[in-house]
């Protein structure tokens, strides 16, 4: 994985009066990293989000993107960035295609018609180009989002909840999509969201912020691995020598017999094959293995606290 | 009460002139009456209180008994009464009596002064005055005073068609108390009250009418009085 | 990119359905008071000269094009404010409303260009409603009444202006009055920059001019060194080219002033919205 740091956000603080939205958010963003950014409601995501777009000016902290002060290469910085913030909003008494050219307008880039039919092809709108944007529902709107996103062959794309108020079908189609422009295109993408489940099916690296705060910042794979689970272990018999083995075996795992067939234990989620490995080399017979506690846990674990 | 007032002043001033005013006033009428109809290019110059304009070129049209239509290309002012109106009412033999009110020297002729009251009561002339040039039969001076305007003064200076009594210069005094500006309209800008006040200290305006290319008696078709 | 943006704005003026209540609204109007004046003009008139005309009398076509023209003015400068602000109060404040400011303001175009584009937008707009006002007043009046002299009414007497005089007059009087009205599409951007609604604006605009014109109206000492300063007392300016002599200085004046309202208006409006966080 290339390790050149496009976002490089450090100690981000920002007031509205005597409210902080958000107090100390730092992270990094890689090239070629599907970032997640996930915090629950309020957390802040959204003025760091703004912050990053230069919406909203920081009272404190840093911005580098693409290696340069935001404030300071604004403008040639936002030529290589697309961005949906909170919800895509249009002119809704213009059609698609005008809304579309509007803004490749003043992209930064010269855009063709040819690259915004493609576009539109490519979020699955082509057909509607001339319809009024005023009559779009709300996931060809997010659609149409994206397409404007992309009109200009972004190097950095950043959506700000992609997939908030979408239908299940559109959510998938949402995700979809942000894993085409990370294989087929190789962008760079970082999107926010209050629910882990969206962050683990596309992002690599992501960072958790609360109460304006980063709780935590590393790769998907590994933050999950390193939390402990509470795992469920359902034998045929014999838990309780079931639980004997494992206390021998595993000396750092909390285990109890909840019944004769039932063991629960508190472990990291990279144990859990070896676990089953041991019992199953001992010669009980396993029914189930049930990861209960998930990285979701761990999110509202850490949010709460 | 009134009235007999008057006579008996008329008397009084008959008695002081051998002159009969009614025999002036007529040979002055005859004179004018001489002009059937007439066509005249005027030039128009007024410097009334709040009116500015510039002098302006008008064709004037007269056309007897009491037809007269003024055309111009751009906004004429002219004075209402004094034009047609005086011969309409010097016409109508019966309609006044004329009383001598002595001699007066304008310029260097000596004029009689005749004073003419209308004999009915409601009209809105009340009191006619004509300077007359017994020599020529021509008003030289008339000041006229009525309810609706007050009092008017035009001096008439004669040149060729003095034979027909028709002036080529009338120069109106008029009256101007009357006047007033709807507020609500004048709402412009750059108001001066102090031009308001100074305007409305000099209470007479002067309109001069300058004739020339007189055509008398050539006949006008009664068509050209219509209105528009 | 200003003027990329610049085109952007003539797409979203010209595509809003509320650009064309304004013209819809000035030639209804106009045409209203043309029909009017035809039917009754010489009443309307006689309100005027009622107190000349007992002692003289106004020869030629007084109710001419050019009147009807004056008196087109004279009865809109009251109400093309609005129209004006109806389209101006709009630009910045409804694309926040709308929530495209937000994805505005992600381009690469600063934020003092987006508020200058919007400015020759709007500025292109009045301009528009100025010549459609124009329009219909002289040309369409001058086809209705014909032409001739100009009898204006101020408030130190009649003018009679030369018909051959007048045109010019009309040129620099209109011109005065695009002044007076990019004064009123400079305060209401300005207040657009504050607001995050499409109302909010519109109504302060008017609002202003309101409060301003009866500041300017009430003859109570206490205000006389407040009112040259009011942009409202010199919207009106376009009324002294029918003045005679012109007051030239005065007329300067308040050009100077007015030029100073939109310079300010568009000052205050550039500084805000260059440090307004965009929460919309």
């Amino acid at each position: 994985m290339n390790q050149e740091p496009i976002i490089e956000v450090k100690g981000l603080q920002k007031n509205f009066g005597a409210f902080t939205a958000v107090k100390d958010v730092s992270f990094t963003v890689n090239k070629g990293d599907v970032f997640g950014f996930l915090g629950p409601n309020g957390a802040g995501k959204s003025t760091t989000m703004r912050c990053m777009l230069s919406l909203i000016k920081p009272n404190a902290g840093q911005i580098n993107i693409f290696g340069k002060n935001l404030f300071e290469a604004r403008n040639e910085i936002l030529a290589k960035v697309g961005s949906i913030v909170e919800k895509p909003d249009f002119y809704k008494y213009l059609s698609a295609r005008k809304n579309l050219e509007i803004f490749a307008r003043i992209s930064g880039a010269d855009v063709s018609q040819q690259t915004i039919f493609e576009t539109l092809d490519f979020v699955g709108l082509a057909g509607r180009e001339k319809d009024k944007v005023g009559g779009f529902s709300h996931g060809m709107r997010q659609r149409l989002g994206i397409a404007q996103t992309l009109l200009h062959q972004p190097e950095l794309i950043i959506l700000d909840e992609p997939t908030t108020g979408l239908d299940p079908q559109g959510i998938i189609e949402v995700r979809d999509l942000i894993l085409r422009l990370k294989n087929e295109q190789n962008k760079t993408v970082i999107l926010s969201s209050h629910q882990l489940a969206e962050i683990e099916h596309v992002a690599n690296r992501m960072v958790i912020i609360n109460k304006g705060q980063t709780i935590i910042e590393g790769s998907v794979s590994e933050l999950m691995n390193a939390q402990e689970t509470l795992l469920s272990i359902e034998l045929l018999e014999r838990s309780n020598e079931a639980l004997y083995l494992l206390q021998q075996q595993f000396a750092q795992i909390k285990a109890e017999a909840i019944s004769p067939k039932t063991l629960e234990l508190n472990v990291e989620r990279n144990l859990i094959p070896a676990i089953n490995s041991a019992l199953v080399n001992a010669g009980f017979e396993v029914v189930a293995l049930e990861p209960k506690r998930t990285l979701e846990d761990f999110f509202i674990q850490m949010t709460q606290s | 009460m009134k009235l007999s007032f008057l006579l008996s002043l008329l008397f009084l001033t008959h008695l002081t002139s051998a002159q009969d005013p009614n025999e002036l006033v007529k040979a002055v009428r005859l004179k004018l009456e001489k002009v059937t109809d007439y066509a005249a290019d005027v030039h128009i110059k007024a410097q009334v209180p709040m009116i500015k304009i510039d002098e302006v070129d008008a064709k004037i049209f007269y056309k007897q008994p009491n037809q007269m239509k003024v055309e111009s290309k751009g906004i004429a002012i002219l004075p209402k009464q004094g034009l047609g109106e005086l011969n309409n009412f010097l016409t109508n033999e019966k309609g006044y009596t004329c009383a001598l009110n002595g001699s007066k020297m304008l310029g260097d002729v000596k004029t009689t002064v005749v004073s003419v009251l209308p004999l009915t009561e409601n009209a809105d002339v009340i009191l006619v005055k004509l300077w007359i040039d017994p020599a020529k039969d021509l008003i030289l001076k008339s000041q006229i005073t009525s309810k609706s305007n007050g009092t008017l003064d035009i001096n008439y200076y004669y040149g060729d068609q003095a034979k027909y009594g028709l002036p080529y210069k009338m120069v109106f005094t008029i009256d101007v108390k009357k006047f007033k500006l709807p507020k609500s309209v004048a709402a412009d800008l750059h108001q001066n009250k102090k031009k308001t006040k100074a305007t409305e200290g000099s209470q007479t305006g002067t309109i001069v009418l300058q004739f020339s290319n007189y055509k008398v008696n050539q006949g006008i078709p009664a068509s050209k009085f219509k209105a528009n | 990119m200003l003027w990329k943006n610049t085109y952007n704005e003539f797409i979203k003026i010209l595509a809003k359905p509320r650009s064309y209540i304004g013209l819809a609204a000035l030639t209804l109007l106009i045409l209203i008071i043309l029909f009017a004046m035809k039917a009754d003009g010489r009443m309307y008139i006689s309100f005027v000269t009622a107190s000349f005309e007992q002692t003289l009398s106004f020869n030629g076509n007084i109710l001419n094009g050019n009147l009807i023209a004056f008196i087109v003015l004279q009865m809109l400068i009251v109400h093309i404010p609005l129209l004006v602000a109806l389209v101006t109060g709009d630009l910045l404040s409804g694309e926040a409303a709308m929530g495209t400011l937000r994805m505005l303001l992600t381009k690469p175009i600063s934020r003092s260009q987006v508020v200058y584009s919007k400015l020759i937008a709007a500025a292109a707009y009045t301009f528009i409603l100025v010549v459609w006002m124009g329009f219909l007043a002289l040309v369409v009046g001058r086809w209705m009444f014909g032409t001739g002299d100009l009898i204006v009414l101020n408030s130190d007497g009649l003018v009679i202006l030369n018909y051959a005089d007048i045109l010019w007059r009309y040129g620099l009087a209109f011109a005065v009055a695009y002044l007076a009205l990019m004064t009123i599409a400079t305060l209401s951007i300005a207040f657009s920059a504050f607001a995050d609604n499409s109302i909010g604006p519109i109504v302060s605009t008017m609002a202003v001019i309101i409060l301003f014109t009866i500041i300017g109206s009430l003859d109570v000492s206490v205000f006389d060194h407040v009112k040259p300063w009011l942009f409202t007392t010199h919207m009106a300016s376009w009324r002294s080219f029918f003045s005679d002599p012109v007051p030239w200085a005065a007329i300067r004046e308040s050009v100077w002033i007015l030029l100073g309202h939109n310079i300010l208006f568009i000052g205050i409006a550039i500084i805000k919205f260059k440090h307004k966080d965009i929460t919309s």
